[in-house]
């Protein structure tokens, strides 16, 4: 009971926190970095859903974040749609994507289901830059000024950072309200074993799908809102590996499966990422790669599990020695 | 009748492991299957759970034909299986693993996890220990109480019961008794005879993928074939 009630004290510090961030910091490059941790914490706790909770790791979630990108910017392009329109077309292309997808690779388990989601992505990416209708290699962009609030073009950054959080809120509630029913428990038994689940009447294919879906349609979102902040979108940076890399390692790194990984995992990485990006400017461009493959090396060989767990071994370790103090 | 598996058949390229094997359970009774090690009783065990697709035969389940159906069907019909080596749910807890189970009849969390606290109970298992922690007794009773909690009409145990001390084995056949009591029909696989004397009143011996007796235990296990199927053919001379 004790331990519930400190980890809603936890809970809302958090919210206040991160409600406060951009007036307590609000120059504008303390605030763009607040609303690229936002955009990669919601990222990162979609893909959770199916990659952490299921124990689906696709490499290739930039597949969904890529479409949710480019549905907005093309129907602005074609026919002067605000990009808000796009983003409800990009989340059914991308369950649509997400079904055509999981059908034939869920037939596949671990490292060989991670080799077709990046070679499916791969493919998507490739062909966009070669397709004249979304821009080819140069992309497509959305709209220089605003026409009004819908067309999500804002001079400021708070108007992004606070629409960003309350997506991040909603992604981290459905995933609470997932991990309490039927469906979180079925998704933990297929990660531990899909043979036991299905022997207990778990419809594993069906279930995994599910949360494919699902996880597509919050990570199209988040591809929208990337889309309508940066206003500009290419096949790397839509559909590029790294995109999924990303997602991979910032639920990787703060617990994959648990509900505030991959937020804990956004907030070490981001920062990081801006520091290391600052310091060396373009100049050290391939440096990302660098700094994720060293954060891969980490995390695989010391700490599996994530900083959870890790938090999770030191909290009643802690916990004793603050009591005897 | 519960079970009808007739002429069931399951080739690995060209090795018969099971080969045209039949089983009839009434409702109610508690079967045992033995034979020796390799004689396809597992083999056997997955093609009637659904795991394994049968190359050949057929399988009625209350009137219904499930040969080629998944093991989510199966368990939906009423026939729930424990593997030989339990496949626990590492990370989630003694309730949360039973809990898995329960789902499929209560939907609902909170009567899932009613249900599933009465057979933690039942089992003897402590709710809120780590899958990861249980020892092989602790894994093989949470198999049960996790199959249990699907509410099927026929359990089927794969060596439920081997690895355990005396003490735990009594432990474990008065709790199959009590499942028993239920009204759950049970066909067990075991090598322990003792389980299978005090347990069962009928006995199918598994040689080469081949029903070759059935009958009372005490009868079959003084079968010659029986006997054959163990030691080898040269036993009987030795013997005299």
């Amino acid at each position: 009971m004790k331990r519930l009630s400190s980890q809603r004290l936890g809970v809302c510090l958090l919210s206040l926190a991160l409600l406060l961030y951009p007036i307590v910091f609000s120059s504008p490059f303390y605030r763009d970095i607040g609303v690229t941790f936002l955009l990669a914490a919601i990222s990162a706790s979609a893909w959770n859903i199916v990659g952490g909770y299921a124990g689906q790791v696709s490499v290739g979630h930039s597949m969904f974040f890529g479409l949710g990108a480019y549905t907005p910017l093309l129907f602005y392009t074609l026919w002067g749609w605000p990009p808000i329109a796009g983003i409800p077309v990009g989340i059914v292309l991308s369950v649509a994507l997400s079904v055509a997808i999981g059908l034939p690779t869920f037939r596949l388990s671990g490292h060989y289901f991670s080799m077709a989601t990046i070679a499916v992505a791969e493919l998507i990416r490739i062909y966009f830059g070669t397709w004249t209708l979304v821009g080819a290699a140069i992309g497509l962009q959305g709209p220089a000024t605003g026409r009004g609030w819908w067309d999500l073009t804002f001079r400021s950054e708070l108007p992004y950072y606070y629409m960003f959080l309350a997506v991040l809120a909603l992604v981290l509630g459905v995933t609470f309200a997932v991990e309490r029913r039927r469906f979180g428990f079925y998704l933990s038994a297929i990660k531990a074993s899909e043979r036991a689940a299905r022997s207990l009447g778990v419809p594993v294919r069906q279930t995994k799908l599910q949360a494919l879906a699902l996880s597509a349609a919050f990570t199209s979102t988040a591809g929208s809102l990337y889309a309508a902040k940066t206003g500009f979108i290419d096949p790397d940076s839509g559909f590029g590996i790294l995109v999924s890399v990303q997602m991979v390692i910032i639920a990787a790194l703060g617990g994959a499966g648990t509900l505030f990984g991959p937020l804990v995992g956004a907030l070490i990485l981001i920062p990081l990422q801006t520091a290391v990006n600052t310091k060396f400017g373009g100049g050290g461009s391939g440096l990302t790669f660098i700094v994720y493959g060293g954060i891969i090396v980490l995390i695989a060989r010391f700490e599996p599990g994530g900083l959870s767990e890790l938090w999770q071994r030191l909290a009643p370790y802690l916990q004793r020695r603050a009591r005897a103090a | 009748m519960l079970l009808e598996a007739t002429k069931v058949s399951k080739a690995f390229g060209s090795f018969w492991a099971v080969a045209g094997a039949d089983l009839t359970v009434e409702e109610g009774e508690i079967i045992g299957l033995i034979g020796p090690n390799g004689a396809g009783k597992s083999t056997f065990f997955n093609c009637l759970a659904g795991d394994t697709l049968p190359t050949g035969g057929r399988i009625m389940f209350d009137g219904k034909d499930l040969t080629r159906a998944s093991p989510e069907v199966h368990a939906r019909a009423g026939i729930g299986r424990t593997f030989q080596v339990p496949m626990t749910f590492e990370d989630m807890s003694v309730l949360d693993n039973v809990m898995v189970g329960a789902f499929l009849r209560h939907p609902h969390r909170n009567e899932a996890r009613e249900h599933a606290r009465r057979i933690v109970e039942l089992t003897g298992l402590r709710h809120d220990q780590l899958g990861r922690s249980l020892g092989t007794p602790g894994r093989k009773r949470l198999g049960i109480a996790r199959v249990l909690a699907t509410e099927p009409r026929l359990l089927l145990l794969d060596e439920a019961l081997a690895g355990l001390t005396p003490t735990e084995l009594q432990e474990a056949i008065a709790l199959l008794r009590k499942i028993h009591e239920t009204g759950v029909t049970i066909v067990i696989v075991e090598h322990i005879m003792e389980v299978i004397m005090t347990l069962t009143r009928r006995v199918l011996v598994f040689n080469q993928g081949h029903v070759i007796a059935s009958g009372r235990p005490e009868v079959v296990v003084r079968d010659e074939a029986v006997i054959e199927a163990y030691l080898g053919r040269g036993s009987r001379r030795q013997r005299e």
